[in-house]
């Protein structure tokens, strides 16, 4: 049994959603820290209810919206003429929403400690609202980008109820690493439960350091 | 006449808290905001410089006859052209000192980023980070970085808050240097009544939210350097003859022969005696004529030397009565070079 397309498949389906997760986190962490908009809290709940959801609630959902007899799935169907459900572009949807606190969060917290006086300084020396966004705030908030990239990854790969619900159990296609861990458990395939495992662990906890040490390293700025 | 900035603003800021003010300032030197803490000076500039246009109220501000808010919407902060130097430097902490410096200069066309980087001594620092920087080097950058923005018209906001004594002394000279050569009019807002008398050339009151009133301008001498000596320079009083009283005053100031030198005068070290006070301690004693008595508002004019000079309510004695005026301490400034002919 090998167990490179488990991990071959974890890795693409990990930057795929790093890759939007942050596009998308990027400006929605933006707007969180900046609105003054009565919604927010409510946008700022739903951005964090996957982190508090059970996954098999969220994977329930995300089938349910998925499947080709739902508005969304049905016209996902007639435009690209294949199912959301147990494809790889279903995964990836599911992803998205599963890990896009991991993402909107450590954005959010960045974004935070950029000092407003030091935004309002760049405006009044004649850079536009974007201008200053992009050449104070995202430099400044550097360390926020790398933590949310990071995370984003590692939580997708560890991630398994939802997609068993959305994805199921399809070789090549949906079974991700930890799928394969549950399918060698289950079939008294130890020593490849224990290599993926290991590699999970190892891999988990190099990514955490690798975060601390950065954030470490850049140390507290004292204004 | 010089052109004006007029503002309306009626801003309620928090619950007990409301910005309630009108006035028309003349764009033209220094103008103090003074006022308790709380009574809404720092507001009043991030309003006018439209960095609060999110807290609701009313507001009306014209530039040289140009709106800022009004009917037609508002003029965002960053086409506003103004120089704001805050009570924190809130410099960039990712760029260089020129980096800081440049980031205004880059926006808008500006030629003059070498004399201003050589007025306020910043050479050696350019290719550094801010983090090392001292207290005083950063309001420095602060200060160059506003000024190289080209603005129309300098805001700053308590820019000496923070430092000591001994850094203040230092900082304050490249303030006056700064805001006599950029020639841009500026908002000084400030409690310390040291810089308000050095630099001021009128002075607006506030108190909870208001504008309690004109403040009787800091009294001021015009002077011009004579000579240099070797830590600062001689200035002589204008019209002062050249063996008489204020024909050769030292002053511990940079500034080169034959620019005009402002001499601000604090009020409680200038003495007013019917007869010459004889030798003390005075920096210097000169004959004055009353020229128009204490009124009701207790201010009475007093003619120094031919110069003309409005004297907050100490002198209640006939017209035309002479007077000895002892000096004890002085608080000079360059002046703009267009200021006097």
């Amino acid at each position: 049994m090998t167990v490179w397309p488990a991990i071959w498949l974890t890795l693409k389906l990990a930057f795929v959603t790093t890759a939007i997760l942050l596009a998308v986190a990027l400006p929605l962490a933006w707007w969180l820290t900046t609105t003054r908009s009565k919604v927010r809290p409510v946008v700022e709940a739903i951005t964090t209810l996957p982190l508090v959801l059970p996954p098999t609630v969220l994977g329930f959902y995300l089938l349910i919206l998925m499947s080709p007899t739902a508005p969304f799935g049905a016209l996902w169907l007639s435009v690209t003429g294949d199912t959301l459900t147990f494809s790889f572009t279903g995964l990836v949807i599911a992803s998205l929403v599963y890990s896009l606190p991991f993402a909107v969060q450590p954005l959010q917290t960045a974004f935070a400690s950029v000092p407003r006086p030091t935004m309002d300084a760049a405006r009044t020396l004649g850079a536009t609202p974007r201008d200053a966004f992009l050449t104070i705030a995202l430099p400044l908030a550097r360390r926020g980008f790398l933590t949310a990239g990071v995370l984003t990854f590692a939580h997708t790969v560890g991630e398994f109820g939802v997609v068993l619900m959305v994805g199921g159990n399809i070789p090549g296609r949906t079974r991700v690493i930890s799928i394969e861990i549950f399918t060698a458990v289950e079939t008294l395939d130890y020593a490849t439960a224990h290599l993926l495992s290991l590699g999970l662990l190892v891999f988990s906890f190099c990514v955490l350091m690798l975060v601390y040490v950065f954030n470490r390293r850049g140390g507290v700025r004292v204004a | 006449m010089p052109d004006r900035l007029h503002f309306r603003l009626k801003l309620k800021r928090g619950r007990l808290f409301t910005l309630d003010v009108e006035e028309s300032l003349p764009l033209q030197g220094v103008t103090a905001i003074t006022g308790p803490s709380g009574s809404g000076k720092t507001s009043l500039l991030r309003a006018l410089a439209g960095l609060d246009l999110d807290v609701s109220g009313e507001r009306r501000v014209s530039f040289c006859n140009a709106d800022w808010d009004g009917p037609g919407g508002h003029l965002p902060a960053h086409e506003r052209r103004i120089g704001f130097v805050f009570q924190d430097p809130n410099l960039f902490p990712h760029l260089s000192v020129a980096g800081n410096i440049g980031y205004g200069a880059k926006r808008r066309q500006v030629t003059s980023f070498d004399a201003i980087v050589d007025a306020l001594d910043l050479g050696p620092l350019l290719d550094r980070g801010i983090e090392g920087l001292s207290g005083g080097e950063a309001r420095r950058v602060g200060l160059a970085r506003a000024l190289a923005s080209n603005p129309a018209v300098l805001f700053l906001d308590e820019p000496m808050t923070g430092l000591d004594s001994q850094r203040k002394s230092e900082f304050l000279p490249y303030i006056a240097r700064a805001v006599s050569q950029a020639r841009v009019p500026a908002l000084y807002v400030s409690h310390a009544s040291d810089e308000i008398v050095t630099l001021a050339d009128r002075v607006l009151e506030l108190g909870a939210g208001h504008i309690t009133g004109w403040r009787t301008a800091p009294m001021r001498l015009n002077a011009h350097v004579v000579a240099e000596t070797s830590p600062g320079v001689e200035v002589r009083l204008d019209g002062a003859d050249a063996d008489g009283p204020g024909a050769s005053i030292p002053l511990a100031l940079r500034a080169l022969p034959g620019e005009a030198i402002g001499i601000g005068l604090p009020v409680e070290s200038v003495h007013f005696s019917l007869h010459h006070p004889g030798a003390g301690s005075a920096i210097m004693v000169l004959p004055v004529t009353v020229t128009r008595p204490a009124g009701a508002r207790g201010q009475a004019v007093i003619d120094v030397l031919g110069q003309s000079v409005t004297v907050p309510g100490v002198v209640r004695v006939p017209n035309a009565t002479t007077l000895w005026m002892s000096i004890l301490r002085v608080l000079p400034r360059p002046m703009a070079g267009d200021s006097r002919t």
